[in-house]
């Protein structure tokens, strides 16, 4: 598991991130970046990749550097549907970066268990940022978290966890 | 002098792998003539295991609880490679039980500041996979006091030593419990109950021991301590607390093993080429093997991966207990020797090869500065891994941006002179302005607002002062 920096939130997840598997963010509108901010601004001090592919938005470089985020391993990859997932599981699998944000926008499950595998082979964590309606698909990911924008950050209620209990529900004080 | 002192509660725990937390599993020891629990992981305790509870009531209750007795010895080895750890941040260390104290007045503008240092030894406490507690004073004592009592208090003065200390009762202070009946009947509760009373009193009453103790606390008299030197050899044991019958399994503790390896490592300067590993069964003799880097490196992602080739070759003869990492020499680190991505190497080039081959080189790109105060222009793209020239450092108010940014400026409608983006925007008050000169090439004159629009998302918006126009900039998360 590698910590998410939220005392909160490692205690509803159970430690954090956790390693060589899938992470899904469900919300309305691809939210939960600032979540993973402390744990992207850690791993950017290490020699690895850190991989964004297909993001909605620009990745506001000097806001995520003024945060203390190194900026050379960051990864921008712009390419959606089938060759956006060959790209994340080429990320995955080669063990060179460890954790790979993706915006996926449609999904099916066996398209899912394929990243399931490549990240467990890479040690990796594939962070998928999807909408709500996912919430009713079936899906390999150890971890699934229902996010909703809050005044004091986003709260973020437990779908599905690895090795404990779900449904926690906990208000993260995450800004971004 | 400051001092930072680091508290590890669930040591005694962590020793055994206490991270995986689907385990429940506990510790025991001996008191009032009784195997007891001392203390438990967050499985145990969802069913029902707490300290205290008589070993034989708590394994009557949760038949499959993994118990292991306090093992002073790997403790000590524990906290010393913790201390090993800390090495980097001061050469000052010394120990307390389940305490490392560092002396870290000298090295606080190297790390940028307490607050700085503190998030860095944070993030690294958990890659190790412990979990620590800190606080700040002026003396080691009061920094392991405080760690224990009031974690997170950071006390910079000497003068604010006295007034933080008062309310700490005495039972905290010291566990002699023949001191401690003693005070109870004369009426000393709380460390301020001592203070008050005029210092010959108190020696009077409960002896000069500990008003000395007392007295090194508030850095009234001094207090010699041995200051630690860490060894030359790292070797580090980690008993597991499940039996593993697959080496695939050896992966999670391995990697432990190899990030308290990489912090031993970063605190010396050094790196490592050859590894060897000791498996240790029941009733069988230990697996030894070795393994080896192609160039020096203490990446322990790298390290991890060279153990599990060797790994996936091996057939284990018994399932292992415990296992152990031993360096019996390290390199110096030489500048130049690792630079950035490539530790990742060869591989890490060609998964960049095969990305841009297959989807375009300007679909894969690194992200850089530049010293521009638009935010449209403050950032380009660059080769992935960096830019060739020296990027500008952010600026402060950069902060404050949001991490989400449009293409371009999307121009708002306007109702009453108000914007609008899925309905009526409410805009908080605080803004930034964002001015250039003509000088600068395009002109710009914003002021950029938060604002929340009905569905709740967050955005950055500003309204240009020349035309009274509005524009969606970016989004918060």
């Amino acid at each position: 598991m590698l910590s998410s920096g939220f005392p909160v939130l490692d205690e509803a997840t159970g430690g954090g991130w956790p390693l060589g598997s899938l992470v899904e963010l469900l919300s309305p509108a691809s939210a939960g970046l600032s979540l993973l901010l402390p744990s992207l601004i850690r791993l950017s001090r290490r020699e690895r990749w850190l991989a964004w592919v297909n993001p909605p938005w620009i990745p506001n470089a000097p806001a995520l550097a003024a945060r203390g985020m190194a900026l050379a391993p960051l990864l921008w990859v712009k390419s959606g549907g089938a060759e956006g997932r060959w790209a994340v599981e080429q990320l995955l699998r080669s063990g060179g970066c460890p954790m790979v944000l993706y915006w996926p926008g449609r999904i099916l499950p066996a398209q899912l268990r394929r990243l399931q595998l490549a990240a467990e082979r890479g040690g990796a964590s594939a962070v998928l940022f999807r909408p709500l309606e996912a919430a009713g698909e079936s899906s390999t990911a150890a971890l699934r978290l229902r996010l909703e924008r809050v005044e004091k950050g986003l709260r973020v209620r437990v779908l599905k966890r690895r090795g404990g209990w779900h449904g926690a529900e906990v208000v993260v004080p995450c800004f971004g | 002098m400051l001092w930072l002192g680091w508290y590890f509660p669930r040591l005694p725990l962590e020793i055994f792998g206490a991270v995986d937390e689907s385990i429940p599993l506990a510790v025991s020891r001996r008191w009032e003539g009784k195997e007891r629990i001392d203390r438990c992981n967050g499985a145990a305790r969802r069913r029902g295991i707490a300290a205290g509870m008589l070993l034989s009531r708590a394994l009557e209750r949760t038949p499959e609880l993994v118990v292991r007795a306090r093992d002073a010895e790997r403790e000590r080895e524990a906290l010393e490679a913790l201390g090993g750890w800390a090495w980097r941040y001061s050469s000052r260390i010394t120990f307390d039980p389940l305490l490392v104290l560092l002396e870290v007045g000298g090295s606080l503008r190297l790390f940028g500041g307490v607050e700085a240092m503190l998030e860095r030894m944070e993030g690294e406490l958990t890659r190790l996979g412990h979990r620590g507690y800190w606080a700040v004073a002026p003396t080691p004592a009061a920094a392991a006091l405080l760690a224990r009592v009031a974690p997170g208090r950071r006390i910079h003065h000497p003068r604010a030593l006295e007034a933080a200390l008062e309310p700490v009762p005495m039972e905290r202070f010291t566990r002699n419990a023949e001191l401690l009946e003693l005070m109870r009947q004369t009426g000393l509760r709380t460390i301020g109950d001592c203070l008050r009373l005029p210092r010959p009193e108190l020696a009077r009453r409960v002896g000069p021991r500990p008003a000395l103790l007392l007295d090194r606390l508030l850095g009234r008299a001094p207090d010699p301590r041995p200051l630690w030197r860490p060894s030359a050899r790292f070797r580090r044991r980690l008993q597991l607390a499940a039996e593993v019958e697959h080496a695939g399994a050896l992966r999670f503790p391995a990697r432990r093993l190899l990030e308290s390896l990489a912090a031993f490592l970063r605190g010396r300067d050094g790196l490592v080429q050859r590894l060897e590993w000791t498996l240790e069964h029941r009733r069988h003799p230990p697996t030894r093997f070795r393994v080896g880097a192609a160039q020096p490196t203490r990446d322990p992602d790298r390290l991890l991966q060279l153990l599990q080739l060797r790994l996936e070759r091996l057939c284990l003869p018994a399932p292992v207990i415990e296992l152990e990492l031993t360096v019996p020499r390290w390199h110096p680190f030489e500048a130049g020797g690792e630079d950035l991505f490539r530790a990742a190497g060869k591989e890490g080039e060609r998964l960049l090869e095969r990305l841009r081959t297959r989807l375009g080189a300007e679909a894969v790109r690194g992200m850089a500065l530049r010293a521009d105060p638009r935010p449209e222009r403050a950032w380009r793209f660059c080769a992935p891994g960096g830019a060739s020239t020296p990027s500008p450092s952010p600026h402060p108010a950069q902060r404050r941006q949001p991490l989400w940014l449009l293409p371009r400026p999307r121009r708002l409608r306007q109702r009453d002179g108000l914007p609008l983006h899925g309905g009526a925007l409410r805009l908080e008050p605080r803004c930034q302005r964002i001015q250039t000169g003509w000088w600068e090439g395009e002109e710009v004159d914003r002021d950029y607002y938060r604002a929340v629009n009905p569905a709740g998302e967050r955005l950055w918006i500003y309204r240009d002062r020349k035309s009274g126009d509005w524009f969606l900039h970016g989004f918060f998360d």
